[in-house]
């Protein structure tokens, strides 16, 4: 099974990183087979835990061996500890929590990159800890850019 | 590294996949962002700006040949990187954005 997204991506020499489609029952399995990581995010309600609960196996069972978390819009304590339960249950490594950021809304809005928008918001502080250890993983792969051998 | 960001549509995929882009850009890797979701906005969200309008890669840069068993797979017609410089759009920090074709066919190749 391959994909158009799937063949580009194998064959990138770049690190590729992947905005995948939304819906789990369309996610191009030709598409997902080629990523080292995935990253899924969360948010504290039942149906984006419920997509979650369906994302992970099939990555698993793609072989996809990091699978991390990342949970966004958190507004309370109460939400914080609802998706940190749900991915310990799950054995899912939560690698970012991002509270609920009116920087992303406003940025938005006015048509420009969060980071661009503010550099101190909430959410590009905590994705700035995830970079740098996708970067960590990345140097320790030893190939440059690293990745899945090119098939 | 091939990072895939996954998620329910409106759970901030786009925004943190942009966003996690720029960031590795900043650290100094090459990075290719791919807007493989049929709602495109990853390109505004990256910092192009509203209104750019970016051409998806068209489903002509593959054939459909058979292998060495006989089994018929899609293969690209040119090389990656040359796709990559004919239909990537570069973004702030030297990102470079990619559109995925809109129609995938999971069942076939």
């Amino acid at each position: 099974m391959r994909s158009i997204v799937g063949e580009i991506v194998s064959g990138a020499k770049e690190v590729t990183v992947m905005d995948m489609e939304a819906s789990i029952e369309h996610m191009s399995r030709g598409t997902v087979k080629h990523a080292d990581v995935m990253l899924v995010v969360l948010e504290p309600y039942y149906r984006s835990l419920e997509t979650a609960g369906r994302i992970v196996p099939l990555a698993r069972g793609l072989g996809i061996q990091r699978i991390y978390g990342i949970a966004n819009k958190l507004r309370s304590p109460q939400d914080d500890e609802a998706v940190r339960t749900y991915c310990g249950n799950h054995d899912l490594e939560l690698i970012a929590a991002i509270p609920y950021d009116e920087n992303v809304v406003e940025a938005d809005r006015t048509g420009r990159a969060v980071i661009d928008y503010d550099v101190t918001s909430a959410i590009v502080q905590e994705l700035t800890v995830v970079a740098e250890r996708l970067g960590r993983e990345i140097s320790a792969e030893g190939n440059g850019v690293g990745g899945k051998p090119n098939v | 590294m091939k990072i895939a960001v996954c998620g329910k549509g409106g759970s901030g995929k786009t925004t943190i996949s942009a966003t996690l882009t720029r960031l590795l850009a900043r650290r100094g890797l090459p990075v290719l962002a791919i807007d493989g979701d049929p709602n495109p906005n990853l390109v505004q969200a990256l910092g192009l700006g509203p209104g750019v309008e970016i051409e998806s890669v068209p489903r002509s840069v593959v054939e459909r040949r058979e292998d060495e068993n006989g089994a018929s797979h899609m293969f690209l017609k040119q090389p990656v990187a040359e796709i990559v410089s004919q239909y990537g759009v570069k973004a702030p920090d030297g990102v470079t954005v990619l559109v995925g074709t809109r129609v995938d066919h999971p069942g076939a190749g």
